[in-house]
C-alpha cells in the first residue's frame, strides 16, 4: 500500500523536508494544536511515517506517549533531532530497551 | 483453591491439565528466548542505522541554514512550497514470529534540480540543501522501520512474559495444589472405607460367636 510521509516540528525541519518532497508538514506552535494534529494523523490510513522532532515530542509529553501506546505498525513514528541537533538524554528507545531488558535480567536471576 | 471433584476421574483430568500447562509453559519460554534474540539483533541494527541517519540530518540542517542565511528565509520557504511533492512509501507488513512489523520502501529520494520542480533560477545552495534532506529522508525511513520493529517485538515479549509468569506462578501451582488435595482426599476415603470394612467384619464375627447365626 502507498502511504505518505508527514513531518511535525520546527519551521526549519518542515522546510527541509518539504524541499525533499514531503507533502505534508506541520510547524509546531501550540501544544493543544499539535496534539490534535497528531491524533488526526495517527487515525489516518494513508500516513506511513510521521517524523516528529524530539523537542516537540518532549513538549507533548505523557499525552503523546499515551496516544502512541496502542498504535499498530502504521503509521510509523520516528523522533528526530531538530535543527539544533537536540536529542534527549533518555529517549523512548532507550526507555523501551531498559524496560524490556531490565525485566529480562530479573527473570534470568529467578531461574537460578 | 479451585473447585475440583475429589474423584479418580478428577485426578486424571487434573494430571492432564498440568501436563498441558507445563508444555505450554515450555513452548512460550522458547518463544520468549527467540524473541529476545530477535530483539537484540534489531537493536544492534538500529544503533548502526540511527547514527548515520542523524548525522546526515545534521548535515542537511547545516546546508539549509546556509541557504536560509544567504538566500533568505522567505525565498527558501517559498521554494519549499513550490517543490514537487512526490515522496511515497510502499508499505506492507512482515511477520516476525507471528508479530506484525512494518516494511516500508521509499525508492530513490534524491532528485535532479529539474525533478524538484522549483524555479531553476534558485541558487545551488538550495539544491544542496534539498539533496541533503532527500538523503536524510531515505535513511530515516530505514530507522523508523527498525524502531517500529523493535517496539512491536518488545510488546510481544512483554505479553509472552506475562503469560509465562501466569502459568509458572499462578496456574501451575494452583493445579498442583488441587492435585494434592484430591490425592489426600482419595487416600482418606480409602482409609475410611477400609475401616468400615473392618468394623463390619468385627460385627459379623461377634454375631457368629454369639451363635446368632445357625450353622449350616
Amino acid at each position: 500500500m502507498r502511504r505518505e510521509v508527514v513531518v511535525v516540528g520546527d519551521r526549519e525541519t518542515v522546510t527541509g523536508f518539504s524541499l525533499a518532497g514531503v507533502a505534508r508538514g506541520y510547524v509546531h506552535s501550540s501544544r493543544e494544536e499539535t496534539l490534535r494534529v497528531i491524533r488526526g494523523l495517527l487515525a489516518e490510513e494513508g500516513v506511513g511515517l510521521l517524523l516528529l522532532t524530539h523537542r516537540v515530542a518532549e513538549e507533548l509529553g505523557e499525552e503523546l506517549r499515551r496516544m502512541l501506546r496502542g498504535k499498530g505498525p502504521f503509521p510509523m513514528v520516528l523522533r528526530i533531532p531538530d535543527r539544533t541537533g537536540y536529542r534527549p538524554e533518555r529517549d523512548e528507545l532507550e526507555e523501551m530497551v531498559k524496560r524490556t531488558v531490565g525485566a529480562e535480567v530479573v527473570l534470568r536471576r529467578e531461574e537460578e | 483453591m479451585m473447585a475440583v471433584s475429589p474423584t479418580r476421574m478428577g485426578l486424571l483430568r487434573l494430571r492432564r491439565r498440568i501436563a498441558l500447562a507445563r508444555k505450554g509453559h515450555d513452548l512460550l519460554r522458547e518463544k520468549m528466548d527467540a524473541l529476545v534474540m530477535e530483539f537484540f539483533e534489531v537493536l544492534r541494527r538500529i544503533y548502526e542505522a540511527r547514527e548515520g541517519a542523524f548525522q546526515q540530518l545534521a548535515r542537511a540542517h547545516a546546508q539549509l541554514s546556509l541557504c536560509l542565511a544567504s538566500w533568505g528565509t522567505l525565498e527558501t520557504e517559498q521554494a519549499a512550497r513550490e517543490t514537487r511533492k512526490g515522496v511515497f512509501l510502499e508499505t506492507s507488513l512482515r511477520y516476525v514470529m507471528g508479530v506484525p512489523v512494518p516494511v516500508a520502501e521509499v525508492g530513490e529520494t534524491v532528485r535532479t534540480s529539474l525533478g524538484r520542480g522549483y524555479s531553476l533560477l534558485s541558487p545551488s545552495l538550495l539544491d544542496r540543501a534539498s539533496e541533503e534532506f532527500e538523503r536524510a529522508l531515505k535513511l530515516l525511513v530505514e530507522v523508523a522501520e527498525l524502531e517500529e520493529t523493535a517496539r512491536a517485538l518488545a510488546g510481544e515479549l512483554e505479553r509472552t512474559r506475562r503469560r509465562v509468569n501466569a502459568l509458572e506462578y499462578i496456574l501451575i501451582p494452583r493445579l498442583e495444589a488441587a492435585l494434592k488435595f484430591i490425592a489426600m482426599r482419595l487416600d482418606e476415603m480409602e482409609r475410611e472405607h477400609f475401616f468400615r470394612l473392618k468394623r463390619i467384619k468385627a460385627v459379623l464375627e461377634r454375631r457368629e460367636e454369639a451363635g446368632g447365626v445357625p450353622e449350616g
